[in-house]
């Protein structure tokens, strides 16, 4: 019965509802951001379509080569792979999201809102789940409006583009923003201010890159990869063959669930201090 | 049935004493004054028993239930105004109170009503609220559901003496509903105003709990004259003491036995007082359990 009631009160989402509309500002704010890159960069590929080659021959892409996909920097798929999805969406927009996230239920504690929140008949393990659910509005607009401004830019531009690969592309990188999510909020119950919290959290995502980069620069250390959750996600080979790592998939959907889950036990035992 | 009733309950923050071995109850309908100042404990006796804090050993209990079992249920019969009220503060009122109305999932009976008696400008954002403004968000939304108890840290800190008479006028109102208020307080005017009983806290340990008349009338009364006599050649009790000229003594005997010692004397001033919750307090404070007998 009480369980019941419970289930009823979490299903309601009011939480989850309030933090899609505190972020709703951001989300806009991010997705014109990234809508202005996208066009940017598919923009920019003709002006720079032959200098580009001479470049690439020239060895410079060398200096790139802990992005994937750096010596096909020449093509379109290549120009596209590198500066869009590799600098921008794998990792700015994951160090945005990641710092987003990692706010979340850290700036109530700091804030001292949680006491008032924490009033209402709600519990812990809700908190937690609620904000998880309200920031994925958030990933998916984003996501969703790049996706758009990439084929639309690809069309006006008349550049070839396999648009089912580059949709492929925006849907397997939902299971990695949901895994930083994930990581986000477990941080964001650990760490009672915002501003560390979110700081912690940039440095876990970069701290997470260098090592993937590293691994795929030295293969003697390509185990160090594995521990990174940019090792399950790769734009190139899904951008230019449509392949999906979809082992990568679970993995980073059993990261975002299981740093929840962790979360939420946490958050469950935490004293909230003032 | 007590609705809130604790058991040697204790917090440790670490090795840092928040509150030892606290057992009281609070009865239903009854306004129930906390006493104590700033690091005594009231705060983290409130936050604990709302959830924000686990107890280190004890228990609590409210309207029977274990607050570590079932504390979402509690929460829905219990209002609760913190000390440091932070709200929302990028809303307007009126969007905070619809969140939290939302998150109540029941009716509120009196909404109307103390919107009516606290004037808020609901269409402005919170952010833009001055202190007593935001306080009286802070009183509406604890009410605003007619919950069981409502548990006030420091209610009135920001309210201007109108706004403050309000409110007392409001809480006695709801005691009589059978509501019941847990209110923590350092103000003592306030608290001998309208509470029934008291807890008084020191250094996280209860050292005294009654109701605020018996407390008064255990301390008894505070007598000081002027005689044209010597002062020294009066016959008073053992807590005798003169200043300046005045005869100071406190008595929970019988006033008449006094009033009739007095008269061998030529009085040439007599000032017989009640003490008040404040003296009670500063004796409790200085660390003298001393009751005058």
């Amino acid at each position: 019965m009480a369980d019941d009631l419970g289930f009823k009160r979490i299903f309601r989402l009011r939480i989850a509802f309030q933090t899609v509309k505190d972020y709703s500002r951001i989300t806009i704010i991010l997705s014109v951001l990234f809508i202005a890159m996208a066009l940017m960069y598919a923009g920019m590929y003709p002006a720079f379509e032959e200098s580009l080659s001479e470049i690439i021959e020239s060895g410079f892409a060398e200096g790139f080569e802990f992005f994937r996909g750096a010596e096909d920097m020449g093509s379109y798929i290549g120009f596209l792979n590198i500066e869009l999805y590799q600098i921008f969406w794998l990792l700015i927009l994951g160090i945005m999201i990641g710092f987003v996230s990692a706010s979340v239920i850290s700036k109530e504690i700091e804030g001292k809102t949680i006491d008032l929140l924490m009033s209402n008949p709600v519990s812990r393990k809700q908190v937690v789940f609620e904000k998880f659910i309200g920031l994925i509005p958030m990933v998916l607009t984003i996501n969703f409006l790049t996706f758009l401004a990439i084929i639309g830019a690809t069309v006006a531009i008349d550049q070839e583009l396999n648009f089912y690969n580059v949709f492929l592309t925006h849907l397997v990188s939902i299971p990695y923003f949901l895994a930083i999510i994930g990581i986000g909020l477990l941080v964001s119950v650990v760490i009672n201010e915002k501003m560390k919290a979110s700081i912690i959290m940039i440095a876990l995502i970069v701290g997470m890159f260098i090592f993937e980069s590293l691994g795929q620069m030295v293969t003697d250390y390509e185990f160090m990869g594995i521990i990174s959750i940019t090792h399950y996600f790769d734009p190139y080979d899904t951008l230019k063959f449509g392949e999906a790592d979809f082992v990568g998939v679970v993995v980073l959907l059993i990261v975002a669930m299981w740093a929840m889950i962790i979360a939420m036990i946490y958050f469950e035992h935490k004293d909230i201090t003032v | 049935m007590d609705v809130i009733e604790t058991r040697n309950l204790t917090k440790y923050y670490g090795n840092i004493l928040g509150i030892e071995d606290l057992n009281f109850s609070v009865k239903r309908g009854e306004i129930f004054g906390f006493l104590g100042p700033n690091g005594a404990g009231k705060t983290t006796t409130i936050r604990t028993l709302l959830g924000l804090l686990s107890p280190t050993s004890g228990e609590a209990y409210i309207f029977g239930k274990n607050i570590k079992d079932s504390i979402v249920e509690i929460r829905s019969l219990v209002g609760y105004i913190p000390g440091e009220l932070a709200l929302y503060e990028h809303l307007t009122g009126r969007q905070f109170l619809n969140y939290f109305s939302s998150l109540r999932n029941t009716d509120l009976p009196l909404l109307d009503k103390l919107l009516e008696i606290f004037e808020i400008p609901l269409d402005r954002k919170i952010k833009g609220y001055s202190k007593g403004m935001k306080q009286k968000m802070g009183i509406v939304q604890a009410f605003m559901d007619d919950p069981e108890i409502v548990i006030l840290d420091e209610p009135t800190s920001g309210l201007d003496p109108l706004l403050q008479q309000k409110f007392y006028e409001f809480i006695l109102s709801e005691r009589k509903n059978g509501r019941t208020i847990f209110f923590s307080s350092h103000i003592l005017s306030e608290v001998d105003k309208i509470c029934d009983r008291v807890a008084i806290i020191r250094d996280g340990k209860l050292v005294a709990l009654e109701d605020v008349d018996s407390l008064k009338s255990k301390l008894g009364k505070f007598i000081r004259l002027k005689i044209k006599e010597p002062p020294s050649t009066f016959k008073g009790p053992e807590n005798m003491k003169i200043v300046d000229g005045w005869i100071e003594f406190q008595t929970s005997d019988n006033v008449d036995k006094w009033i009739k010692e007095i008269s061998k004397y030529t009085v040439l001033d007599l000032e017989i007082n009640e003490f008040s919750l404040e003296d009670i307090f500063i004796r409790y404070y200085e660390g003298k359990n001393n009751y005058g007998r």
